[in-house]
């Protein structure tokens, strides 16, 4: 087996006569493993400002060119960059098809390939931003600390491997962003095949889109979309690491991939985490006789926090048949479990209590290009996430900080629990690309996606639960969208596009009028429409301007629409929360001479925010009851800077401030509220990332590199609960700095790193009261070969 | 305004006016008729929620004005808090058990200088459906628990399914810096019909005895419901009150069926339905919250001293309320206790409760509170102090400041008191003094 390095490969050189009057030049861009189509592929002149991108199709097309001999230079994410001539003859378009290769290795425009998801990002006309998560691929990051160095974007976390970790985007979270993994929702692959226990090699490409969602990506979601995009290249290859840290952490994954030539490819990744998390904390201790706390704060170290996941993915079908371009059969099989150490004030600590989970993902993709008809592409994926998670709580003991316990007389340290809850969800997402004519591009998409949940345990959440907690309810939510997207030329292009939401909710009501509960089953549903623009010019090929827009809706829970069955009521007739997000974008991306360039980038959002769904709970009515209620406004700015000195130096940063205040005047009562126009409380507001990385080629001889990295996060301190409000708790300022070492053998065949977390072992919050890990090491080796 | 020598005045005229039994009355529930204490120093102690958190606010005087949650509280940790008071030592006991995790118990008195300071921090383990004080002791219990054995392993019933008989105490010592320690007892067959109890209620009788209401039901499915900690209740038409002594040993069982059960019940909350009187007579009270009960809801009483319930005295609350049942009992002076009824002649687990009422237990007569906000302006009202004879209420109403109301319990009439700006709510309001 002949293993090799990049390639770059030319495929054709074919001037043809297509049209009289000016001369032009187009052609087709695919990848040269699979021959497949590349979309939003930069293709410059060089030398001039002149360019455009790839379509869906992987076409380009470049008109009213000068006549007489060009440089054409097309770079793509993760792709190493072509650069290749063309003879431009007088009135007539000149073909030039091109394929390209996987960059990661590359050796060639180094400059451009370090920057090509900048320029990936560029040729949308969304405030998207696209992470080469390929890059990272020698690093042992997750999927959340990848997307923690996005601008705009913060990774909050309750510990060490296997926390809670909320992503926040522009200041929303939790329901407001969705997830997806190549285009279908993430939801209902349960906890343990989640982005916070994900590695980062399972991805090529992370795009994460602020406020404004393209269609492709079906979600009623307020504050914007992650999508993370795995590698669809066929190819063979064996990619195998394993990292071994402090706190007992060992990380391994292993991906194969086989591709034969009549089309048959089989991708196999399976990796673990396991860590004891057993970092040392500052808290009060517990005294098992008085059951009092101490008014001082001693060192722990953590006893009971073991965490270790465990997940196979795999990927078969066939390609470029007659019938389908590609079809391709997943199945993701993953489990999780986590000793749980303490509650959300540090100071309550559990010896027993822990947590499991598991889930199974069947999916299927279809692809179909000229469909029927030439131009029309079809894109059908599916998928099904079977979850089952467990709860336990069952010792009749009271630990404190020392790992001491005291017997109780009763089971349960916080609540005696065994719960078992099952998450059953299904996806179809349908997808049809159509391009009439040049210029014209109609895109039409739905996502149905639908749930149940069941709860099989009835010592879990004893202090809720009631008959009701144990009936099946389904939730059913069907997205639509339809854009249309004009593009006359490389230097413009503008898209419009609408939505449809439906929700259908079906569950256990309590229909009782007496102190004894009765449920039936009832059905609701709810509708709405939403609709954005988005358009993009480009003065010269250094400059782009972009401007977005959406309407953007949540629609109610089906907790919302229904109640908690016992002492809530819903209310059918909920507004969705609804958003006017806007976006204003500038970047610059310019070399000077052989080795300098720069990339700028400034980002600027709006975001109006209205009719919150909140939970109220009011003595003249009883329980408690949902109502639409607030006003949210955000007005922020993301910037990312970045400097490259050809292939040895780079040093950036971005940095984020986002002025997020309530503009609700008048409580729901009618009274004013002290905290109008405070700014919303336990929200990062003033954060950034700075990196810088060093290069040093053929280090020890040809083909071996060097590599340092440092890479430093700062979140400004902010207010746990409203400032108007006195609130006199905070969350204290974070500044972490990390750094690795990565020799890298033979072009990134055998690579060995070393990475430091948190170097000055700071004391780190991203929650009040939960401490992060301080210092920590870890040490990685990769191995990464590939059949040419 | 009239001042308080006016009201006086003004009461006893009105009580001249009426018959002897309705003068007896007046007289039972005006403080003035009584000693007059001298007022220690101290502050009052309020518990205010905000839209994000819980704030402790020290107030000199809650007969008037505004006080403001901004710069002059004191954000808590956690929110959510149950307090109650104690007179001596005079503490304030924040409660607090949150789904599925341990609660940080707080304790709160007067510094020297006046100022409220948290002098000690616990942990509460297990949950607390009902509380009150107890010799030296803040006292909570929480019924519905699972037994288990000195390995830690579930009792289980005959059936083969854990028991939950078991009832966790929390004592939580006053007078050692809030120094915790749980206790459990098992309730199987209590009564002796076969049943286990929930307790509701505590009562310091003053003699190292407290007396708590008894829910007996049959054990809570297991199958099924969670919230409430007592299962199906076989003996709607029956009370019963136990009287423990301070190592929780039974000293004898008060029963009768002339009321149902005493407690008062939302969500998983047994409210307390028992109360004594100035002159230490325990005036035990009855919602009758099951439907299935054919009592109306009233009033016994255990003379002070006695070990069963007064067969002399029965008191049919309903009859006097027009149907209204009541849900919360707190003791205002003398045999005078205020009372929170629901607002619908229909009890259910969901109604909602914001009317109130004095009721003298005494002369067995009930008026309506007059001068608060109507029950269906009233979005929360919070734990009221009984001071200086008169009752101290927090009150929220629709699109208004929460406020303390004072209600003169003779006249069954309240004035607004203090505002409190900023807040969306108050918990609760007690007097500490120093």
């Amino acid at each position: 087996m002949h293993l090799s390095g990049k390639f770059l490969c030319l495929l054709m050189l074919l001037p043809a006569t297509v049209c009289a009057n000016a001369q032009s030049l187009g052609g087709t861009v695919t990848d040269c493993e699979g021959r497949q189509p590349l979309a939003g592929v930069s293709v410059r002149i060089a030398g001039t400002s002149g360019g455009t991108a790839t379509d869906a199709n992987g076409q380009y097309h470049i008109g009213n060119i000068g006549a007489g001999l060009h440089t054409l230079e097309f770079s793509f994410v993760g792709m190493a960059s072509v650069r290749k001539e063309v003879k431009a003859e007088r009135g007539r378009q000149s073909v030039l098809n091109v394929c390209m290769d996987e960059g990661a290795l590359g050796l060639g425009e180094i400059v451009v390939a370090a920057k090509s998801p900048v320029q990936h990002v560029r040729e949308t006309s969304f405030n998207v931003i696209a992470l080469d998560a390929k890059v990272l691929h020698n690093t042992s990051l997750d999927l959340s600390h990848a997307l923690d160095r996005i601008s705009g974007v913060k990774l909050r976390e309750t510990g060490g491997m296997g926390s809670n970790a909320q992503i926040s985007l522009n200041g929303f979270s939790g329901r407001h962003v969705k997830v997806f993994m190549d285009g279908l929702p993430m939801e209902g692959f349960g906890s343990s095949f989640r982005l916070n226990n994900i590695p980062v090699q399972l991805a090529d490409r992370i795009e994460v889109y602020k406020g404004v969602i393209p269609v492709e990506l079906g979600a009623d979601a307020l504050g914007g979309a992650i999508n993370i995009v795995t590698s669809h290249r066929r190819r063979t290859y064996v990619d195998a690491s394993y990292s071994y840290g402090s706190f007992n952490t060992h990380k391994s994954n292993l991906s194969v991939g086989l591709a034969a030539k009549n089309g048959f490819f089989v991708r196999f990744n399976a990796y673990q985490n396991y860590s004891d998390n057993s970092y040392r904390v500052k808290t009060r201790l517990l005294n098992l006789e008085t059951n009092s706390y101490s008014a001082e704060e001693y060192w722990f170290r953590r006893f009971h926090d073991n965490y270790h996941n465990e997940a196979v993915v795999v990927k078969a079908g066939v390609a470029e048949k007659p019938w389908a371009d590609r079809l391709q059969f997943e199945f993701t099989v993953s489990r999780e479990k986590q000793d749980i150490q303490n509650a959300n004030l540090m100071k309550i600590v559990y010896g027993g209590r822990e947590r499991s989970g598991r889930s199974l993902i069947p999916g299927i993709t279809y692809e179909k290009r000229n469909l029927l008809v030439e131009n029309l592409n079809l894109r059908l994926a599916a998928n099904a996430g079977l979850a089952r998670n467990n709860n336990t709580d069952t010792l009749a003991r009271q630990y404190n900080w020392r790992g001491e316990y005291r017997a109780k007389g009763f089971k349960g340290e916080g609540q005696y629990a065994m719960g078992e809850y099952d998450n059953r969800n299904a996806t179809l997402a349908a997808n049809l690309h159509y391009r009439p004519a040049e210029k014209h591009h109609f895109a039409l998409n739905n996502l149905l996606g639908g749930f149940s949940r069941k709860a099989t345990d009835a010592a879990a959440n004893s202090e809720t639960s009631t008959a009701a907690t144990f009936m099946r309810r389904t939730n059913l939510k069907n997205v639509s969208g339809l854009s249309y997207r004009f593009e006359p030329s490389g230097y413009w292009n503008a898209a419009a596009f609408c939505k449809r939401y439906d929700v259908m909710v079906r569950g256990p009501i309590n229909v009782s009028a007496t102190s004894t509960a009765s449920y039936e089953e009832q059905e609701r549903t709810f509708g709405t429409n939403g609709y954005g623009l988005a358009a993009t010019y480009r003065p010269t090929a250094s400059l782009q301007l972009k401007a977005s827009y959406e309407k953007a809706y949540r629609l109610p829970s089906e907790n919302e629409l229904f109640g908690d069955e016992s002492l809530e009521t819903g209310d059918a007739a909920l507004r969705p929360e609804n958003s006017h997000n806007l976006n204003l974008n500038v970047s610059y991306d310019r070399s000077f001479g052989k080795v300098h360039s720069v990339y700028l980038d400034a980002g600027l959002i709006y975001r109006d925010t209205r009719d919150y769904i909140r939970r109220q709970i009011e003595q003249r009515y009883g329980g408690a009851y949902y109502t639409n209620h607030g006003r949210v406004r955000n007005y922020g700015i993301d910037l990312e800077a970045r400097y490259f000195y050809g292939r040895r130096f780079s040093v950036g940063g971005n940095f984020t401030y986002q002025d997020i205040r309530n503009m609700e005047r008048y409580g729901i009562g009618g009274r004013e509220l002290i905290y109008y126009k405070d700014r919303m409380p336990n929200v990062p507001y003033l954060f950034g990332n700075v990196d810088a990385n060093y290069n040093l080629h053929d280090c020890f001889g040809k083909g071996n590199a060097l590599s340092f990295g440092y890479n430093m996060r700062y979140v400004h301190s902010f207010f746990r609960d409203w400032e108007s409000e006195g609130g006199d708790i905070i969350i204290p300022r974070q500044l972490s700095h990390d750094l690795d070492v990565l020799y890298s053998l033979r072009d990134g065949r055998y690579n060995i790193g070393l990475e430091v977390r948190n170097v000055a072992d700071e004391m780190l919050y991203d929650n009040y009261s939960l401490q992060k890990p301080g210092r920590s090491f870890l040490i990685k080796a990769r191995c990464f070969l590939y059949k040419q | 305004m009239i001042n308080k020598t006016d009201r006086k005045t003004l009461s006893r005229t009105i009580a001249l006016g009426c018959c002897v039994c309705m003068s007896l009355a007046f007289a039972a529930c005006d403080k003035d008729n009584n000693q007059p204490e001298p007022e220690k120093p101290g502050a009052f102690f309020l518990s205010v929620t905000g839209e994000s958190a819980e704030y402790i606010l020290r107030v000199d005087n809650p007969e008037s004005g505004t006080a403001s949650i901004a710069g002059n509280s004191k954000t808590l940790e956690l929110s959510g808090y149950t307090w109650i008071f104690n007179e001596d030592p005079s503490v304030a006991v924040g409660l607090i058990y949150r789904q599925g995790d341990p609660g940080i118990g707080l304790g709160y008195t007067v510094a020297a200088d006046g100022a409220l300071q948290e002098s000690g921090q616990f942990q509460i383990s297990s949950r607390f459906t009902s509380y009150g004080f107890f010799d030296r002791y803040a006292l909570t219990s929480v019924g519905g628990q699972t037994p288990v054995d000195a390995q830690g392993n579930a009792l289980l019933d005959a059936g083969g399914n854990a028991r939950t008989d078991a009832v966790t105490f929390n004592f939580i010592d006053l007078r050692s810096g809030f120094a915790l320690q749980e206790k459990t007892i098992t309730t199987l067959n209590i009564t002796g019909n076969g049943e286990q109890a929930t307790f509701s209620g505590i009562v310091d009788m003053g003699n190292g005895e407290f007396l708590t209401g008894l829910v007996v039901s049959q054990p809570r499915d297991p199958n099924a419901t969670g919230g409430a900690s007592s299962g199906t209740i076989t003996y709607p038409d029956s009370v019963w009150v136990a009287a423990f002594d301070g190592k929780l040993g039974l000293k004898r069982i008060y029963r009768d069926n002339r009321i149902s059960y005493s407690s008062g019940r939302f969500r998983s909350q047994y409210y307390s339905q028992i109360g004594k009187a100035d002159n230490g007579d325990v005036y035990v009270f009855s919602g009758s919250y099951e439907t299935t009960s054919s009592r109306p809801c009233g009033a016994l009483r255990i003379s002070k001293g006695a070990t069963a319930f007064d067969p002399a005295y029965y008191f049919n609350i309903e009859e006097k309320t027009g149907g209204f049942r009541f849900r919360k009992v707190w003791h205002i002076s003398a045999a005078c206790f205020l009372l929170e009824l629901y607002n619908d002649l229909a009890v259910s687990a969901t109604g909602a409760a914001t009317q109130y009422g004095v009721a003298d237990m005494s002369a067995k007569t009930f008026k309506w509170v007059t001068g608060i906000p109507a029950k269906d302006k009233i979005t929360a009202t919070g734990l009221p102090a009984a001071y200086g004879g008169k009752m101290y209420f927090p009150i929220t109403a629709q699109a208004a400041d929460p406020a303390i109301y004072i209600i003169d319990p003779a006249a069954a009439t309240a004035v607004k008191g203090l505002s409190v700006t900023g807040a969306t709510g108050i918990n609760a309001i007690g007097r500490l003094t120093q």
